[in-house]
């Protein structure tokens, strides 16, 4: 229990989950921060590029090609429900959260519809093969492959954040939205462009997460309860955030499993009950 | 202002009269018990308005309330307690776990409240589902008994009209009393409150009481209904569909609850043996009622009304419906786009 | 203060406070005629009326849903017209939801006035529906719940399992047979709930009594996706073998796949169980599982010719599909009902289980079936290894187990004087 390769092995496991979650929450936690949704459906975007994923995938073998096709459909569903449903109640929380709540229970009815109640798995010749080994460690690519995506998209989306003027526009808009309109820029468009870049992140991780966990009936709840629990953690609207609290929740999920058993359960709670109360915006998030 | 009141006092008394005739006019036992699911999901869902629309709380780890108070009740019962201590330890749980969820959640407040009701309601979810001595794990508690003097189906649900009734009652006297006000107050603006000398946190700490106290007490109504208590009770899911219930039916609303919890309860339990896709007739249904109805089903009926009655007198009288703020506190007249 | 406001107020107060002292006024004297009507027994006997409950939509919705499946093709290829009796099934979907699963079936028994309840599938739905049925003397017939007190410490005589095991019952042969092949020490990994406790505490007491020893035991949650940590355990464990049990549905092909992904495929042997090993698991990983073993009642790839024969059936209806746990549960149910009603013609109420315990089935789709007095069956369980027939995957007996009851080579009266199992009990 507590051999260097158990540790060590350990901890990729900690890390290769806290990679999947933060697929899940760094979208969640984008529109969060600019738009003040609680976007309930997010779950449910998950869900669709996941199952797409996994379809495509099995009929090509070309996993670029699968996790293409889940952004492609999951980023026009996403510009739907943003343009046709959520813009008539924007800014208004309660109302928000009925009606993504609403999109969830028809996209996942319709997935199992669909797709059937089978459990749906990235087929192993479509995602990396075969495990690298290193002394007495074997540890499959795949999982450092899913660790590799999403050090390159937290990357990605901090550069663009920071250094573009879409991410100039977009953090302005998080601080203050009268002046996005005072640059001049469409805050609506602004708001249905980042909605639909949080879902298509969303899609990714459904089809990169299929290899790891298989897409059924029920995922695009668990994915939501896991993206909120991280999002709270890292604070509302940080990407930083997100990254930290994803591994924070990998890590400790692992070990706690390991050497806590009893606790099992709470790994994933506890540490976000603990985080509310001592610090109720989260570690990143702002004190407003 | 008055005549809409006489209007809620009809439509309160001409409900009531259904509702006692019910098992008098040839309403089997069956469609008893529904109606009587949905009085107890209304009451869950009435306890929540009151959070959401006067303190602005929306709670998603409500269902967990009502499913500690429920497990209180089913362990009582399986020692044997009699239906006395039964009810005086479901009580005991709920009034611990409300303070325990209020304790910890009074400093906060919009999303940060959501989550850690959330996490709190978790934390219920997880203890009914691994503290298996008390509460029999995965598969429940059954055989739950309920007191002899409503242990026949219809005095148990004359019992239930009843109790929804009083309890309706005292969340709407609780709403409207200077107690309620300062609620709103604090709701719309917090800081001007704490300057004006109000101790925001206590404030939310009692409305969270009142609040729970009701759930659990519909809590403990259920499993006298059902005999039977599971961790699924507790879950997200539930929550999440009480919250659902306030919103359709209209939020500060006093019948919106009711009307919520029926939509949903007759899904789920009677469209579900027509329709098979029920989930996205379920789904739809959220979203048509918020893009046309966006004040929920009594919210919007209620304004539909406001503004037939303006129109008819022509006088310019406030709308019925200014108690009807969004959380985040502006009226939602002023906010919606035309619809 | 508060007296100032109180006119309105107290008008509306007293509208109410006279609308519930009406009602409980009224509490005082009964409605005429309506009374539960559960008791009114359909007197209609050339019906037997089914009202069956699952699953069908939700999460357990593809488990639900072959429940339904293998009942009606029971019906389809027999026709549904026995010694005279027409069956008529009314299918509730309950969404794995206990509360729903209650109302549908009152809804059933007082609304439909159906002479049978069959399902639900989930333990905990099942151990509500059957409290109930019981209760108000309507019989309720099991195809694929195996929560070890229906038959246990809760059973009764309007309950009987039909085409399940208990959960203890249906691992506990996994064991012996893993002491029989000379493994001295295990680990299990089994979900954290009353059905993992029961296959776990099966298997443990099968594994001990044949001189085997489990060294550890993990208990994953419910809801857990990411296996990895588990498989790394078991491999810091080392033992001999390792035993898993899912409840079905993804942690079966989730667990698989950290289980190769960490490359123990080639180096830890493995005994799983009937649904984290079932079609759906094979369908999902493909070649990638032959060879995996499992412990099951149902053995899809047995060499007999009813099993052949509703293979090709639900085959033929399904695209190709295999036949998995839950069809097998619901058309061996189907099965047993249609044997009693040749026997007997129409029977009800405690009769049709009465009956159906009493019968002994020599060549069912489970193999050779009977029953205990607590209406469990006593029927063969089954070692299978996933092996390729004609293209296809199927999960192939290598070992039979006959006739094992639900006592775990105890007598009954010790089984029902210990505890329920849990994870600090497990026999």
């Amino acid at each position: 229990m507590f051999t260097p390769v158990f540790l060590a092995e350990q901890t990729l496991n900690g890390l290769s989950f806290g990679a999947l979650l933060f697929l899940l929450a760094s979208g969640l936690t984008l529109v969060f921060g600019l738009m003040r949704i609680v976007n309930l459906a997010h779950g449910a975007f998950y869900m669709i590029g996941g199952y797409l994923g996994v379809v495509v995938a099995g009929l090509t073998g070309n996993l670029l090609l699968a996790v293409l096709t889940g952004v492609v459909v999951v980023a026009v569903t996403a510009f739907i429900v943003e343009v046709v449903l959520l813009r008539f109640v924007r800014g208004q929380e309660l109302p928000e959260v009925l009606l993504t709540v609403g999109v969830s229970f028809v996209i996942a009815d319709l997935c199992l519809a669909i797709f059937g109640g089978d459990p749906h798995s990235l087929p192993s010749s479509a995602g990396i093969q075969g495990s690298m080994t290193v002394g007495d460690l074997t540890y499959p690519w795949y999982r450092i492959f899913v660790i590799g995506i999403a050090i390159a998209i937290g990357i990605a989306l901090i550069v663009i954040q920071n250094r573009t003027r879409i991410g100039a526009v977009v953090r302005a808009g998080v601080d203050d939205r009268e002046i996005i309109s005072a640059m001049g820029v469409n805050i609506g468009w602004v708001f249905t462009g980042m909605f639909v870049v949080g879902a298509a992140l969303a899609a990714i991780g459904g089809t990169i997460g299929a290899g790891v966990r298989s897409i059924a009936p029920g995922i695009q709840d668990e994915v939501l309860l896991y993206a909120l629990v991280v999002v709270i953690i890292g604070g509302l609207g940080s990407v930083t955030g997100a990254a930290v609290g994803s591994v924070l929740i990998g890590l400790i999920d692992a070990f706690a499993k390991a050497w806590i058993p009893e606790l099992s359960y709470f790994t994933i709670f506890a540490p976000m009950a603990l985080v509310l109360v001592l610090r109720p915006t989260g570690l990143f998030g702002r004190t407003t | 202002m008055t005549r809409t009141r006489a209007i809620s006092g009809g439509a309160i008394v001409a409900l009531l009269a259904v509702a006692v005739a019910l098992p008098y006019i040839g309403a089997t036992s069956y469609v008893i018990s529904l109606v009587s699911t949905i009085l107890i999901a209304g009451m869950l869902a009435s306890s929540l308005n009151f959070l959401i629309g006067d303190a602005g709380m929306a709670s998603l780890g409500h269902g967990a309330i009502a499913a500690a108070s429920a497990y209180g009740a089913g362990w009582a019962s399986k020692q044997g307690l009699d239906p006395g201590t039964q009810v005086l330890i479901a009580l005991g749980i709920t009034l611990v776990v409300s303070f325990m969820y209020g304790i910890l959640s009074m400093r906060t407040s919009g999303i940060y409240f959501l989550m850690v009701t959330l996490a709190l309601g978790m934390v219920v979810y997880g203890l009914a589902f691994r503290w298996s001595q008390v509460t029999g794990g995965e598969n429940g508690i059954s055989g739950i008994k309920r007191p002899e003097f409503i242990g026949e189906w219809w005095t148990f649900y004359y019992f239930l009209v009843g109790a929804f009734v009083l309890t309706t009652a005292l969340l709407a006297v609780v709403s409207r009393s200077p107690f309620g006000a300062s609620l709103r107050g604090i709701r719309d603006s917090e800081t001007r409150m704490r300057s004006l000398g109000y101790s925001v946190p206590a404030y939310r700490l009692g409305a969270f009481m009142i609040s729970g106290t009701v759930a659990g007490f519909a809590g403990l109504l259920s499993v006298w209904l059902t005999h039977f208590v599971s961790p699924s009770t507790a879950g997200v899911h539930k929550s999440v569909l009480l919250i659902v219930m306030v919103i359709l039916g209209g939020v500060g609303t006093v019948f919106g609850p009711l009307i919520g919890a029926a939509v949903v309860v007759l899904v789920e339990n009677v469209l579900s043996n027509e329709v098979e896709r029920w989930p996205t007739v379920l789904g739809l249904i959220f979203i048509l009622v918020i893009l046309f109805a966006r004040a929920g089903i009594v919210g919007s009926f209620n304004k539909l009304i406001g503004r037939l009655k303006r129109r008819a007198t022509s006088t310019p009288s406030p709308p019925a419906e200014a108690e009807l703020v969004t959380p985040s506190g502006a009226p939602v007249s002023e906010r919606n786009h035309t619809a | 203060m508060m007296s100032k406001k109180m006119s309105p107020r107290g008008r509306w107060s007293a509208i109410v406070g006279l609308g519930a002292a009406a009602a409980l006024a009224l509490t005082a004297c009964a409605p005429p005629g309506a009374s539960p009507s559960g008791d009114d027994a359909n007197e209609d006997t050339s019906t037997l009326k089914v009202g069956y409950i699952s699953p069908i939509t939700g999460n357990f919705a593809i488990a639900g849903q072959e429940m339904v499946d293998g009942w009606n093709l029971y019906w389809e290829v027999n026709g549904d017209e026995v010694n005279g009796v027409t069956v008529e099934t009314v299918v509730e979907d309950d969404a794995g939801n206990p509360e729903v699963s209650l109302t549908k079936a009152k809804k059933l028994v007082e609304l439909d006035e159906v002479d049978v309840v069959v399902g639900p599938l989930l333990a905990n739905t099942a151990l509500a529906v059957a409290a109930y049925t019981s209760s108000v003397g309507v019989p309720n017939l099991h195809p694929v719940a195996a929560a070890d007190d229906l038959t246990q410490r809760s059973a009764n005589d309007f309950t009987v399992r039909t085409g399940s095991m208990s959960a203890s019952q249906m691992h506990f042969p996994g064991g012996v047979w893993a002491g029989d092949e000379g493994y001295k020490t295990a680990v299990t990994l089994c979900p954290d709930y009353a059905f993992g406790w029961e296959s776990c505490a099966g298997f443990k007491q099968g594994f001990e009594q044949n001189g085997g020893e489990v060294t550890a035991q993990y208990w994953y949650p419910n809801g857990t996706s990411d296996f990895s940590t588990y498989v790394s355990q078991i491999r810091a464990a080392g033992a001999d073998i390792a035993f898993v049990t899912t409840a079905g549905g993804a942690p079966g092909p989730d667990f698989l796949k950290s289980f190769m992904g960490l490359g123990l495929g080639d180096t830890q042997d493995l005994l799983m169980n009937c649904c984290s090993l079932d079609q759906a698991t094979l369908r999902a990983l493909g070649d990638d599982v032959l060879g995996f073993h499992s412990v099951s009642n149902w053995a899809e790839g047995r060499d007999s010719d009813v099993v052949r024969e509703f293979n090709d059936a639900y085959g033929a209806k399904f695209d190709g599909k295999i036949p998995s746990l839950n069809v097998a549960g619901g058309y061996m149910t189907a099965s047993l009902v249609a044997k009693v009603l040749e026997q007997h013609g129409y029977v009800s109420g405690d009769d049709l289980v009465a009956a159906i315990s009493s019968l002994t089935v020599e060549d069912s789709i489970l193999g050779a079936v009977s029953f205990d007095k607590y209406h469990n069956p006593i029927a063969p369980v089954y070692i299978r290894e996933v092996q390729e027939i004609d293209g296809k995957l199927y999960n192939v007996p290598i070992k039979t187990f006959d006739a094992v009851d639900q006592w775990l080579g105890k007598t009954p009266e010790e089984v029902l004087a210990h505890e329920s199992y849990s994870q600090s009990f497990q026999g």
